[in-house]
């Protein structure tokens, strides 16, 4: 088939999902004035790994989740998806899910679904079939044909999701997904997650503002610090799968809490 | 969708009844029925004056004069629109003049429109577009700046190149203020092609309700009123429907 929308061709080996970035910075020029966004980051995600990126706000986790999208250049360094570079955007390496659901609200939530492989004009049947797998698997059967404003706020996103999973890409990045939503949806959204992560596999890049989801969710949590955002610290969690609600007023999961805590309150 | 029928039923209640004090107010002869001829008598002139052959011309005529003016305005002023919007510096400097010049009264340059172009068909299509142009070109830019950044992050993250851009993320966010632009554009199209025609014109509707004003044929002035509110409503009411179709999705 020939490629319609921009996307490098690759051989079926590269797609792992694995992500290395070494040397990574970014700086933004701003009526004249240089903001130094990301400093020096250096990290390597292996593939399957769910890895959390936590800091203060402005401290460039987005910024640096955007350039893993391809949808930002670094200023210095190199970032690898899959071990080839990630210039542009490529949606049959790196799915991406935004803090908005940002759903087209003329389409319906099986034509959101559907609408990267459009864009690869992917025939309606198989996009069709696809989009309903993707739905399935978020949890959404038989709410294809709705429309956006016809869905409630976890469901949008979860809309987002199987979008962003529809391609099969080995790498998801999600930038605070859950952010918009209430306290509730945003727990069950998170079981719900790491349901679709165990069961597909994938590379997950996760962004989020809240230290308990990060420690619930993550393999592997990744510190920064307030502009420049810098790396500093890294911390491994030992929790064992599947996660579930007692371990959060466990010790462990209140070490790590507070461990990162710390940071973020130094850098502040 | 509770009232609906109770809605209708109290507008057409409205109308009937402002048709009934017409009525009343003619035969009972508490207006004069000379300057104020009854509704009947009006509407059955109205129903005469379509039979003549020269008022059918004049119809035709402002036809052609409003769809020249709305197929030279409505893309032109589109394009300026577009370009306004999608180029930042550009707009900056451009959009204040345009609003200035969106809040002068066209009809002030009517006389200049008749020393360029004459009497005739060029001077009363310019002076439609001119009347319109301004209303296109400021929709436009509204319509634009109506496309969400966060969906076209999304159409970009997906590899969407411009022209799928354009036309999966641009247009469809477009349409619905491009359809209601149409309508509102049309309603200054219309009154700028009549008012050119009542001003200065040999032919077509205005100049006709023009010319029954001034020879005091109220029945022939009221039903020509009648006529072109007829026409503007029909056309209004066809881009609302396909406007409603369009936009269900908004909420």
């Amino acid at each position: 088939m020939q490629p319609l929308a921009n996307i490098t061709p690759l051989k079926p080996t590269a797609r792992d999902g694995a992500v290395q970035i070494s040397g990574v910075g970014q700086i933004y020029r701003t009526s004249g004035q240089d903001v130094v966004a990301v400093s020096e980051v250096s990290f390597e995600v292996k593939p399957g790994r769910f890895v959390v990126l936590v800091g203060p706000s402005g401290c460039g986790k987005s910024s640096l989740l955007m350039m893993m999208a391809g949808l930002r250049r670094p200023t210095s360094g190199a970032i690898l998806v899959s071990g080839a570079p990630i210039d542009n955007p490529d949606p049959n390496r790196v799915g991406v899910v935004f803090q908005e659901p940002s759903l087209f609200p003329w389409l319906t939530a099986e034509e959101n679904v559907e609408f990267p492989l459009a864009l690869r004009g992917v025939a309606r049947k198989t996009r069709r079939a696809k989009a309903g797998e993707a739905l399935q698997l978020v949890g959404l059967e038989g709410f294809g044909s709705r429309h956006p404003h016809e869905l409630s706020g976890g469901m949008k996103q979860r809309v987002s999701i199987a979008r962003g999973l529809v391609q099969d890409p080995p790498l998801l990045l999600m930038d605070e997904p859950f952010a918009a939503l209430d306290e509730q949806t945003r727990m069950t959204m998170g079981d719900e997650l790491l349901r679709i992560w165990a069961a597909t596999g994938k590379t997950i890049i996760f962004v989020t503002h809240s230290l308990t989801e990060a420690v619930y969710l993550a393999d592997e949590v990744i510190v920064m610090s307030a502009r420049p955002g810098r790396i500093v610290d890294r911390l491994e969690v030992g929790l064992p799968r599947p996660r579930s609600f007692e371990m959060l007023g466990g010790d462990t999961f209140g070490s790590l809490r507070d461990r990162i805590w710390r940071h973020i309150r130094k850098s502040a | 969708m509770a009232g609906t029928l109770g809605l209708k039923t109290a507008r057409i209640a409205i109308v009937v009844a402002a048709l009934v004090a017409w009525e009343t107010l003619s035969r009972a002869e508490i207006v004069n029925p000379r300057l104020l001829p009854s509704a009947s008598d009006t509407l059955a002139m109205l129903a005469e004056l379509l039979r003549r052959a020269s008022v059918r011309n004049d119809l035709v005529v402002t036809a052609g004069e409003v769809a020249t003016a709305f197929v030279l305005a409505v893309p032109i002023g589109a394009l300026i629109g577009f370009l306004i919007a999608e180029h930042r510096y550009f707009a900056e400097v451009v959009k204040p003049l345009l609003f200035f010049a969106f809040s002068i009264p066209k009809s002030i340059f009517l006389p200049m429109f008749i020393l360029v172009f004459g009497v005739g068909f060029a001077q009363k299509v310019g002076f439609g577009l001119f009347s319109t142009i301004f209303i296109v070109i400021l929709s436009t830019t509204a319509a634009v700046e109506s496309v969400k950044a966060e969906h076209l992050m999304v159409a970009r993250s997906y590899g969407a190149t411009p022209a799928q851009t354009a036309f999966r993320v641009y247009l469809p966010s477009m349409l619905p203020v491009l359809l209601e632009a149409l309508r509102i554009s049309m309603i200054f199209n219309l009154t700028g092609v009549i008012l050119a025609e009542m001003y200065a014109s040999r032919d077509g509707i205005g100049h006709q309700i023009a010319s029954w004003g001034e020879n005091f044929q109220m029945r022939q002035l009221l039903a020509g009123v009648l006529m072109v509110a007829a026409i503007a409503i029909a056309f209004n009411e066809i881009v609302r429907s396909v406007e409603t179709r369009c936009s269900h999705w908004r909420t």
